[in-house]
């Protein structure tokens, strides 16, 4: 039992401590290592710093006689050559009217505001892990922020005014019978790497990315496939033909990502399926290091720098750098934030109204809260037809829908739902869309009128037991179909429920999980369901959704209404390429579907933030947010 | 001995099979079956894109199959012998396997195939075997010819199941009208073969529709034969390496077990959970020595004092201790000790700060004189709360099982008798019963760390640790059929690996056990 400490022990233990003392030793080795390369770094980038400046300066002496102030330039252009924008028109096809865009501007100004200051850091914490942000891959909210940040497009919805703005495109020539679209891109666009932004990049990015069928883009294939073919014209021209006329075309096409050629044609289609990050655009950002071999790991930081060498002359980001974290408590969240991890974050409903109410919150908080043209809507569809295509519903009558959106307080609803985040909806269109007629109002909560609608229905308390009854005799009983979703879901099932009770009528109700609601849906097995659409433009083809050929096949038309007037308003305005002719159609149509109610419209969801108040030039826009224009008036030491 | 293990290992083989059967029905069981959760994961859908990408996915993951079949194919991935035309790897280390032949169109009762059809498929049929030999030299041209012959293949492929939807979306209509019951898979797609079974009514309003789509189908039935043969063709003429080691060339070969691609995030499982794994390995390599190291010495002196205030106040904080649920003081952890508001001494959320890439690994002092945490110390603030929740409940168990060993050996005779010889109390109750007392601790070692390895899901989220935990929540929400399976897959052989173990160290240590 007893050991004694031997030679053997001894020689043992030297080794131990010998190897531990190495390996402490050899930390600090490599640490002093690091802290030299630390040092380089620094010195370098004070260098590059320095070279930029130069070259600014350089450019800035060069493009002196361009750019002097408007007026000089209108007179000089009537005597020399060159001074005027170039507006050579060979490329275009003759007779048809070119779109010129102005060039690439801010829409807020940052550098004219007191405070600016170029440089530092910008941290947005997400509040879902982002599976990748390889574009055309990335499907989900996440990834689509940050490829507004590295890639640029076409051109892009004017955060002001929702027209679309050329970014990488310098005019366009739009078929009048809307069968194909010539674009030009401008001439000095480069990719980050500093290459060119050429026509045989925008093919390559339409025919070999997204229309590559071993690439698994299907999310974006299929909104384009409208497009029949696009062919280079010439080095700065390309010209899409499209097989289908639809008043959508021209906003689709541009606004898509434009990838570099001569980096993404490197990978094969099954690396760039397998890849998290294989990310390079034209845009005001990049990844700080592009290493195919090394990719971002998704949980981790993403960080992105600003692209130094950005192709548009004074419009740079003067943030240096871009950090999107992920947490996805919503408790913890919100305490990063407070903590100072994070710039912005998205709050939940409850959240937003409770931190405001907070002393000082306002001092060091931004709390905003805006509809956009993103803002989705949500919404109780009525079964309009027979559900499972056996049993008419009591909704088939449309006074009946009218009689159930008029029992629903809506008003009351979003207050103690949402906390009073959001407004009662009223049609298919983001009310900040052209396309929302501001003059048509909800209908009101009228329980009285309900009742005398339903009465008029057919539907009479018969039998004095509170609940009514058809002609028949069958009382007035429904299936409310909810997704799994926690708090809030449990919360409209019982309004709905108390809501329907009031005026009679029995409401059942049934939570299923998300992953079978399609299913439910497509089988059109349900009395009433709740969902909420969600958009990413001005106007969306709403075709999908009430239109009766959508009925058919497991459509989105699940609730078959089916409307002739709509039908034909709706084929006339995916085909009416004039915009103003185009929203009164819209709103010709928005007034039928208030009519007929196949949905009742809940909510139009705002998008709403918290942004700490030491970041500058924050603007809400009809597009959402753009945080490229923000500064940090406290940054340190700008390094561009 | 050796006769024990092979026999035991060769058992694991059926435990395996039965586990991941019961994972594969379970999910296939669950609403909306395997997949569902591809199609719809928030709240908010984009109309606009699901029903084709929906179709894209199903016929790339073979989710209409029958469970059973999906079940096979799943097992012959992870399987290392493999049967039939073994997968050629890409130089980019992609799996290629044998392309998928091309069902026939739906509905032959109705719409026989043209005579085209029908020596399309033939042809497709006949060609195998007739392979033109290919030298090195040919070789890289054969490696870009297989590519442009399979992006056409799978492009034909998909516009002729597109048109297949299509014919199915009409039919059902069809079957509507004509008072046709059952013709929806639970679904919402159309089953041929009910429609089959009835007589075609030529005067229904949509068939002018459906035959024109017949003939349509028709058509692109012919284009993806032709594409499928030229593929065949290309396939086996081995333009890329041959996976594993044939056996038997063609028929059986020896490759390593594919774990497959988890098709939420289109990345391989191997690569997620070789990811994750050393997170929760950390956090839990780290909160195991302190659980041994605080509940064993207590669980010893408890029993050495039995029903002293020593006993009683440590095995009631252990038990207070261990009834604190995890959801809640990990959530008031975050809310009091991680917040500025409060005391804010931790951090938030995530393994390591903003700035720790650019930091030292030890702790240092930098030029300006300024104190820097360094990564590691950073690492190791980062996971105090995580490593703490982890602990707490873990004292009791162990305390108590030491405690109650230790109390067993107590009165046993041989202490009894070291006592009556004149051994001291302290070399008693360390040499002779502590030692005796120790079999149970380490076997609970051996059995609860593989178990850990799945991760603690309500931790990891809570924290926000990208763990073990993490991934295999999103797996289930998901409804990742391939990344439940890989994590379960794995989980379950380490498990049974550590039984085993800890069989084999019971008799290593206890003389008395014994499996000849």
């Amino acid at each position: 039992m007893d050991n004694r400490f031997g030679l053997k022990d001894l020689v043992l233990f030297v080794l131990v401590v010998a190897i531990g003392v190495t390996l402490v030793a050899s930390m600090f080795q490599k640490d002093r290592m690091w802290q030299q390369l630390r040092r380089i770094e620094a010195k370098v980038d004070e260098t590059r710093t320095r070279v930029e400046a130069i070259a600014s300066d350089a450019k800035r002496a060069a493009n002196q006689p361009r750019v002097a102030s408007p007026a000089l330039s209108e007179g000089s252009s009537a005597g020399a050559t060159g001074a005027a924008p170039d507006r050579a028109t060979e490329w275009a096809r003759p007779d048809v009217p070119i779109a010129w865009q102005p060039p690439l501007a801010f829409s807020t100004d940052p550098t004219s505001q007191p405070e600016f200051r170029a440089g530092g850091e910008f941290t947005e914490i997400w509040e879902g892990k982002c599976a990748r942000v390889t574009p055309y891959l990335s499907t989900d909210v996440y990834g689509r922020r940050v490829l507004d940040l590295v890639c640029d497009q076409l051109a892009v919805f004017d955060p002001k005014t929702l027209a679309l703005k050329g970014v990488l495109a310098e005019a366009w020539q739009y078929a009048p019978d809307g069968t194909w679209l010539r674009v030009r891109l401008r001439k000095d666009a480069t990719f980050s790497d500093g290459k060119p932004v050429t026509a045989d990049d925008v093919v390559f990015t339409f025919k070999d990315y997204i229309l590559n069928e071993l690439i698994e883009a299907e999310s974006v294939r299929s909104t384009l496939d409208m497009i029949g073919d696009v062919k280079v014209i010439d080095d700065r021209t390309v010209e899409f033909q499209f097989s289908k006329v639809l008043f959508s075309n021209l906003a689709v096409t541009l606004n898509n990502y434009i990838l570099p050629k001569h980096f993404y044609s490197k990978f094969e289609p099954s690396q760039i399926n397998q890849s998290t990050s294989l990310l390079m655009g034209a845009g005001e950002f990049r990844l700080a290091a592009l290493d195919p071999s090394r990719q971002w790991n998704p949980g981790d930081d993403l960080v992105l720098v600003r692209n130094e060498q950005y192709w548009a002359p004074g419009v740079h980001s003067p943030i240096a750098s871009m950090r999107f974290k992920t947490i996805p408590d919503e408790r913890a969240r919100l305490v990063a934030y407070r903590n100072g991890d994070g710039d912005m974050i998205t709050p939940t409903a409850p959240q937003f109204v409770v931190a405001q109410q907070e002393p000082n919150w306002d001092k060091e908080n931004r709390s905003l809260k805006w509809f956009n043209m993103r803002s989705g809507y949500s919404f109780i569809a009525w079964q309009c037809g027979k559900r499972k295509g056996e049993r008419l519903t009591p909704f088939h009558d449309k006074r009946v829908r009218q009689a159930m959106t008029m029992l629903l307080n809506r008003e009351q609803m979003i207050n103690e739902i949402w906390s009073g985040v959001g407004s009662v909806a009223k049609s298919p269109f983001s009310p900040e869309s052209p396309a929302s007629d501001a003059a048509k109002k909800p209908w009101p909560y009228d329980l009285a009128k309900a009742r005398a609608l339903l009465a008029e229905a057919g539907w009479k308390d018969r039998d004095g037991d509170g609940v009514l009854e058809s002609e028949q005799g069958d009382p007035f009983e429904f299936e409310f179909t909810l997704a799994q979703g926690g708090d809030i879901v449990d919360r409209i099932a019982n309004f709905v429920k108390n809501s329907c009770l009031k005026a009679g009528i029995r409401c059942k109700i049934r939570i299923i999980d998300w992953a079978v609601y399609t299913d439910m849906y497509k089988a059109r097995d349900f009395d009433a369901l709740t969902m909420a659409w969600q958009s990413s433009a001005p106007e969306s083809d709403i075709r999908q959704m009430f239109h009766s050929d959508a009925i058919k096949g497991g459509g989105q038309n699940f609730m078959q209404w089916s409307n002739k007037d709509a039908d034909e308003l709706m084929e006339r305005g995916c085909k009416t390429l004039d915009t103003a002719q185009r929203m009164q159609i819209w709103k010709d149509l928005a007034a039928v579907l208030h009519e007929e109610q196949p949905y009742s419209f809940i909510r139009v969801v705002p998008w709403i933030r918290f942004v700490k108040s030491d970041v500058g030039n924050v603007q809400t826009y009809k597009t959402g947010l753009e945080p490229w224009e923000f500064f940090r008036p406290a940054a340190l030491a700008p390094t561009g | 001995m050796l006769a024990y293990v092979v026999r035991r290992l060769l058992l694991m083989i059926p435990t395996l099979l039965g586990i991941t059967l019961l994972v594969f029905m379970l999910l296939a069981l669950a609403p909306g079956g395997i997949g569902a959760g591809l199609t719809a994961s928030s709240g908010q859908v984009d109309g606009s894109k699901l029903a084709l990408q929906q179709a894209y996915l199903e016929d790339r993951y073979g989710l209409k199959d029958p469970v059973l079949v999906q079940y096979g194919r799943w097992l012959a991935r992870i399987a290392p012998i493999k049967f039939g035309t073994p997968d050629q790897i890409t130089l980019a280390g992609e799996h290629k396997s044998k392309p998928r032949a091309i069902d026939a169109p739906p509905l032959p009762e109705w719409f026989p195939l043209s005579d085209a059809a029908i020596a399309a498929r033939d042809a497709a049929t006949l060609k195998r075997g007739v392979v033109a030999a290919i030298n090195e030299t040919e070789r890289e041209d054969a490696q870009r010819a297989y590519r442009r012959l399979e992006t056409d293949y799978v492009s034909s492929r998909a516009a002729y199941r597109a048109l297949t939807k299509k014919l199915g979306d009409e039919l059902i209509e069809y079957a509507i009208a004509q008072q046709i019951s059952g013709v929806r898979t639970s679904h919402g797609d159309c089953r041929f073969d009910v429609i089959a079974t009835t007589p075609a009514k030529r005067d229904a309003s949509n068939w002018a529709a459906i035959e024109a789509l017949a003939t349509q189908i028709d058509a692109a039935y012919i284009r993806a034969l032709k594409s499928y043969q030229l593929i065949d063709v290309a396939f086996a003429a081995k333009p890329f390496r041959e996976a594993g080691v044939a056996i038997v060339p063609a028929v059986i070969s020896i490759g390593s077990p594919d774990l497959g691609v988890a098709f939420s995030k289109g990345r391989p499982s191997s690569v997620l959970i070789a990811s994750a794994l050393p997170v929760t390995i950390l956090l839990n390599v780290i909160a195991f020595p302190i659980i041994y190291l605080i509940a064993v010495p207590s669980g010893v002196l408890a029993a050495a004092r039995r029903g002293k205030w020593f006993d009683i106040l440590s095995g009631g904080l252990f038990v207070a201790l261990w009834s604190i649920p995890v959801v809640w003081s990990g959530v008031l952890a975050v809310g009091y000790l991680a917040s500025n508001q409060y005391v804010g001494a931790f951090p938030v959320a995530g393994l390591h700060d903003s700035l720790a890439d650019s930091w030292t690994f030890l702790p240092s002092f930098r030029d300006d004189g300024a104190f820097e945490r360094g990564y590691l110390l950073d690492l190791f603030w980062h996971i105090c709360l995580p490593v703490a929740c982890l602990v707490y409940t873990g004292f009791a168990i162990l305390a108590k099982q030491t405690r109650a060993a230790m109390l067993d050996n107590y009165s046993a005779d041989y202490v009894r008798t070291a006592r009556a010889k004149g051994v001291d109390r302290g070399t008693v109750a360390v040499h002779h019963v502590f030692r005796n007392s120790l079999l149970p601790v380490i076997t609970v070692f051996v059995t609860v760390f593989p178990a850990t390895l799945a991760g603690s899901i309500v931790i990891e989220r809570i924290f926000s640790v990208p763990g073990m935990g993490s991934l295999l929540l999103e797996a289930i929400t998901n409804r990742d059929r391939e990344l439940v399976l890989a994590n379960t897959f794995m989980v379950a052989c380490v498990n049974l690996l550590a039984l085993l173990l800890a069989d084999i160290l019971y008799a290593a240590a206890d003389p008395r056990v014994s499996y000849e």
